[in-house]
């Protein structure tokens, strides 16, 4: 294995759809999350950020 | 792709899905402060009010109470000022009290006094009556032997004056016989003391009375005491009555009696019976001129 991290002699191989939908589906739990506080702040204090 | 990415990318998923539920599990249970906010606001604007309003209440019920207090004040004031003349007045009220009882035990004491005196001039009026009505009793006794005296001193002072005219006239007979002897015996030379009586005899000598006729005095018989021939008339010194007067005493216009005045007093008079034709009764007119 060189520093890169690269085992020599081992061909790359492009990376599994599957991580890229785990990290797509994170991402929107994140962004549904954001977006529900965001309501709520809205909804509670008419404003997303200055509460006052 | 690596192993380690894998890995990485895993966890970040787990942590991902992990922290978002926090989040939202908190969001969904985090309270709505803006509203409680609003409502503690509301509340607290509404007991500012109501503590305005109780403020403006106390400060009436203060000023009300000031008022009252005031007047209390002045009530109490006048109150005192009140009191406090009845205090003076109680204060001579008693004064006059305590004086009089004290002229009411004054008067009683007098009142007391009064009576005894009053007891003890009864009992003196009553000793007096009984010494007047004594001495009334001895006076009318002493009355009828003065005018039994009186009567006899008139018999006997007309008898001396009939015995001196008698005498009187002796004498004078003796002088005329005297001169008549004289007479007789001139011629022979023998001579007659003696004189002429030139007083005429007089039967009976009367007291000088009072000249009755020129008065005209009128009175009433007021008693009439027939065993000692005596009778009491109406009027007195002070109508002119003397002693020794003669009234006449007439009913219905005829002669009853004379009375003798013996004795005056200044309302009442009492005399003896004299020329007695009819019996005198009490009421009967008498009078100095017929």
């Amino acid at each position: 294995m060189d520093s890169f991290g690269k085992t020599p002699g081992v061909k790359p191989a492009a990376s599994s759809n599957l991580y890229t939908i785990i990290l797509v589906f994170s991402f929107c739990i994140v962004v549904a999350t954001a977006a529900l506080v965001a309501y709520k702040c809205y909804s509670q204090y008419d404003t997303i950020f200055k509460i006052w | 792709m690596s192993t380690l990415t894998k890995i990485l990318i895993v966890l970040l998923t787990i942590s991902s899905i992990f922290l978002c539920g926090i989040v939202v599990t908190y969001v969904a249970n985090a309270d709505n402060y803006m509203e409680k906010y609003q409502n503690l606001k509301s509340s607290k604007d509404s007991l500012s009010k109501e503590v305005d309003s109780l403020t403006k209440q106390v400060n009436e019920k203060i000023a009300q109470k000031r008022q009252v207090e005031d007047k209390l004040n002045d009530k109490i004031s006048s109150l005192n000022t009140e009191f406090t003349a009845m205090q003076t007045e109680l204060g001579n009220s008693e004064r006059e009290k305590a004086e009089l009882l004290q002229k009411v035990n004054n008067w009683t004491s007098i009142t007391k006094d009064f009576y005894q005196t009053n007891d003890k001039q009864g009992q003196l009026l009553k000793n007096t009556l009984g010494e007047l009505e004594r001495v009334r009793t001895e006076q009318i006794k002493q009355s009828k032997e003065l005018n039994e005296t009186t009567a006899a001193l008139v018999e006997k002072m007309a008898i001396i004056e009939t015995l001196q005219a008698k005498t009187k006239r002796l004498l004078e007979e003796k002088s005329e016989l005297q001169s008549r002897l004289n007479q007789i015996y001139q011629p022979i030379g023998v001579a007659a003391a003696g004189t002429a009586p030139v007083t005429q005899q007089n039967t009976k000598a009367m007291p000088v009375r009072p000249e009755t006729n020129k008065i005209g005095l009128n009175g009433l018989v007021t008693a009439v005491d027939i065993k000692n021939s005596m009778a009491g008339i109406s009027i007195g010194l002070a109508d002119g009555v003397k002693e020794g007067m003669k009234f006449h005493v007439v009913r219905d216009d005829k002669f009853v009696c004379d009375i003798l005045i013996i004795d005056v007093d200044s309302e009442q008079a009492v005399g003896v019976l004299d020329l007695v034709q009819k019996q005198p009764k009490v009421g009967d007119k008498v009078s100095t001129n017929l």
